[in-house]
């Protein structure tokens, strides 16, 4: 599977397919037993998964990942562990070049939760919130890392229509600021809605890559659906 | 002031003002002892800050009170490089240690560490009895000596010196609770492989925390060794461990000042308590069970566990009946 | 060194180490249950030791009946003790720790109240030696080692074949889907830790004989347990047995070679090696 940077990229299949498994290969969760994953050229397989945070690949989880007892801000602020760059001696020493990377931190940090409409809660507590507003706080903790690549585990799942439909016009935005994109999802329509290129996968095997319109007038992706369940909407 | 400094302030300011109060030997010995555990304590602290309790930590104070101890009345080094030294020694065994007992987390980590803590537990006791003092201990080992012109033979002057390391090692690791690297060890704790996928070298992180309490401890660790001035292996075997742990939680490991509320409360009640003996250790367990069952997140959550029970009674009483309210 | 006398060094060390296996199971049956580790396991043994010092050395009840009687007791105060203390805290490994700490001070300090500090002597329930291929064993360690297994074995069946037993294991895999599918999670975690302090009892009341009640002798084997169920695997109770054998063997061997005090540092390097080569116990997952 190849994906394109600056695009939206859809991985669907039926249940069982493998996809969450494949996100947890490319951001180093489990261990590669074949194969390798490259990113940006530079082979991230045998990586830990910090390392490959670093190489600028960040990810959100199929049950939304928080830290349920820090707030909304704080969330955030441990995403952009890896821009704040911390060392020990400077926390220790209270320095001014802590204290001002620190203060610029919060502020990118407020600015990413207004941008995804969190700016109200974020001083609320991350275990406490809605499910929007959490499935929201999981994908401003990835966009924190500063990440060119995001990995996105059914971000609009549980979400109403109209809350679905503000989320796919947020991962546009992301795309035209040059964020890549790289999604699971079950919902048909908003895939194919948003989506540039769609990888189909059945039983852990590619089956199809391509446009939404190519995909879905393949007739070995309709058949692995069919053979499995409708595509729901 | 702001609410960590202040807290800090006040160990600091109270530490000060007991010799004001009192010159009694008895009463300097307990306070030094409490500023001693203290230290010990909020150094486990910080290693459980990122999720992890580490039964070898006493281990890293005999580590450094042997070493300074051999080196003061083998080598005939000062103690004021030994304490240094000492801690040094401790903090760079706790590397190889810790790498390896940080591979298992959970109760697994757990074991391994008091497997450890064991071994060097029978380590001293055990081997090499000429240098260690094998069962009968170590005798002999002398207060520290002058410097600048100052003598330190007296409880007195025994006592001001833990008192300005505790207050600076509570003032390092207040600090780092509060910035960053804090944020970071909760979130550890919380949720370690998201910090991991944000980018956050969990392995490196709970390796720094090992290290740097590991390093703490030795410095306690020497200090002891001169303060008492005769060793043994029982006094970094499981009985002292498990009262620091205690001390630790009893306080409330959430909060950087669990250990300080924890290990002054605790030591004062078995002072009280030790003329008792073994009713002493009956009420102190029940004492521990008790507060694990009605104050989960201990002492230092008190006020804001009370607050919750107070705010939920309120609003169970102005709630329309039936209303169907989340809770 | 005679093969006769390495044999007899294991043997030794295996009879012991199968009583300590009995505390171990006990341990790791409570860990797979309630994921919790019960440091006042212990206590539970030293108890079953002083109803075998008080029923048997006193009042001069049968040994087997006593060794019922304390199981049976034990095993209840086991029930009190998750009931009234342990099963809020199921999943809180610190929390737990603690109260069991709590519990193994309140015990101990109970029994030096109760029981008074000194030793206290239990006659052997069985004389003589027996002979095999040249090598010796006293009667009463066959016997205690026989009774072990005979435990061991009927804990194996309990949980394999009855619906309590079934119950608890199910519980141990997945609370949750138990739950789902009828099983009283309460009853479970009571009842297994009712079975888990049985065990203890029942092999405090087979070593009594050999080596004399007090209330700090629930030490030493709650320990060796500890090392066992790591080696063996938390949780795992072919594991347990597995891990008894090895210490067994290698204290056995050991004591050839150094004193009793240094042989037990050679379980704790044994932990560390497995630990550090198999982190979860070399039967995880049995």
């Amino acid at each position: 599977m190849t994906v394109m940077p600056g695009s939206i990229h859809g991985l669907i299949g039926p249940n069982g397919a493998g996809k969450s498994t494949v996100f947890n290969l490319i951001t180093g969760v489990i261990p590669l037993t074949a194969g390798e994953i490259r990113y940006k050229r530079e082979r991230i397989s045998e990586l830990r998964p910090s390392e490959i945070c670093r190489r600028g690949i960040a990810r959100t989880f199929q049950a939304t990942a928080l830290f349920r007892e820090y707030t909304v801000l704080q969330n955030v602020l441990v995403g952009a562990h890896l821009l704040a760059a911390p060392g020990l001696v400077p926390a220790l020493l209270w320095s001014r070049a802590y204290r001002e990377r620190e203060r610029r931190a919060r502020e990118r940090a407020h600015a990413l939760l207004t941008s995804l409409g969190l700016g109200a809660v974020a001083g609320q507590v991350a275990g406490q919130l809605p499910h929007r507003d959490q499935k929201a706080l999981a994908l401003a903790m990835a966009l924190a890392t500063g990440a060119e690549l995001v990995i996105l585990d059914e971000p609009l799942a549980g979400l109403t229509d109209h809350e679905k439909a503000e989320t796919t016009a947020v991962l546009r935005r992301l795309a035209e600021q040059s964020v890549t994109v790289l999604l699971v999802e079950h919902d048909m329509k908003a895939v194919m809605g948003v989506c540039d290129t769609v990888t189909v996968l059945d039983h852990g095997v590619r089956i199809a890559e391509g446009t939404p319109r190519e995909i879905q007038t393949n007739a070995v992706v309709i058949e692995a659906y069919l053979g499995a369940e409708e595509p729901g909407a | 002031m702001s609410g960590p400094a202040a807290g800090v302030a006040l160990i600091a300011l109270t530490a000060a003002a007991l010799p004001l109060i009192t010159r009694d030997s008895y009463y300097l010995d307990v306070a030094t002892t409490i500023l001693m555990n203290l230290t010990l304590t909020m150094s486990f602290r910080l290693q459980i800050s990122t999720g992890q309790i580490n039964m070898a930590h006493i281990s890293f104070m005999g580590i450094g009170a042997y070493a300074s101890a051999l080196l003061v009345t083998r080598a005939g080094l000062s103690f004021w490089a030994t304490l240094w030294i000492g801690a040094l020694v401790a903090a760079s065994l706790a590397v190889p240690i810790g790498s390896i007992a940080l591979r298992v987390s959970g109760p697994y980590y757990f074991l391994i560490t008091f497997a450890f803590s064991e071994v060097v537990r029978l380590f001293f006791n055990n081997f090499f009895e000429g240098l260690f003092g094998g069962p009968s201990g170590l005798v002999g080992i002398p207060k520290p000596g002058r410097v600048l012109g100052l003598a330190f033979d007296s409880k007195l002057a025994l006592y001001g010196l833990m008192a300005v390391m505790c207050v600076v090692v509570v003032l390092a690791l207040v600090r780092l609770d509060y910035s960053r690297f804090g944020l970071t060890a909760g979130a550890i704790r919380q949720a370690d492989l998201v910090a991991e996928t944000l980018g956050v070298n969990v392995f490196r992180y709970k390796l720094t925390a090992f290290v740097l309490g590991s390093f703490v401890a030795g410095l306690a660790g020497v200090f002891f060794a001169h303060f008492r001035q005769v060793l043994h292996s029982s006094d970094f075997g499981l009985e002292p461990m498990v009262l620091l742990v205690v001390f630790t939680v009893i306080g409330g490991t959430g909060s950087v000042w669990g250990p300080a509320v924890g290990t002054i409360l605790m030591t004062i009640a078995s002072e009280l308590l030790r003329e008792l003996h073994h009713y002493e250790i009956l009420v102190f367990g029940a004492v521990l069970i008790l507060t694990m069952l009605f104050a989960p997140e201990g002492l230092v959550a008190l006020p804001s566990a009370a607050r919750r029970l107070l705010r939920r009674r309120r609003r169970q009483a102005t709630a329309p009946a039936g209303a169907g309210l989340a809770p | 060194m005679s093969i006769e006398l390495l044999v007899q060094a294991l043997l030794n060390g295996f009879g012991l180490a199968m009583v300590y296996v009995l505390v171990a199971l006990g341990l790791t049956l409570i860990f797979s249950i309630l994921e919790i580790i019960n440091f006042a396991h212990g206590e539970f043994y030293m108890l079953g030791g002083y109803i075998t010092y008080y029923a048997y050395a006193l009042f001069g009840l049968n040994y087997f009946a006593t060794l019922g009687l304390a199981i049976l007791t034990v095993g209840l105060a086991g029930v009190a003790a998750e009931r009234l203390i342990f099963h809020d805290l199921r999943g809180r490994a610190l929390n737990a720790f603690i109260v069991s700490l709590g519990l193994l001070w309140v015990m101990q300090a109970g029994a030096q109240l109760a029981f008074g500090v000194l030793d206290k002597p239990v006659p052997s329930a069985f004389s003589g030696v027996v002979r095999v291929f040249g090598l010796v064993m006293s009667v009463e360690r066959v016997v205690v080692t026989l009774s072990a297994i005979v435990l061991i074995a009927a804990l194996y069946l309990f949980l394999r074949w009855s619906r309590p037993g079934r119950a608890m294991r199910a519980v141990a895999q997945d609370p949750d889907a138990a739950a789902l599918q009828g099983v009283n999670i309460d009853a479970a975690s009571a009842l297994g830790f009712g079975v888990g302090c049985a065990l203890a009892g029942g092999a405090g009341g087979l070593l009594a004989p050999l080596f004399a009640v007090s209330p700090a002798m629930g030490a030493l084997p709650v320990v060796k347990a500890f090392i066992i169920i790591i080696v063996g695997g938390m949780g795992s109770l072919p594991g347990a047995v597995l891990g008894g054998l090895l210490l067994g063997g290698v204290e056995g061997l050991g004591a050839l070679f150094m004193g009793s005090a240094a042989v037990n540092i050679l379980g704790f390097l044994m932990v560390i090696v497995v630990l550090l080569v198999r982190p979860r116990g070399l039967l995880s997952g049995a």
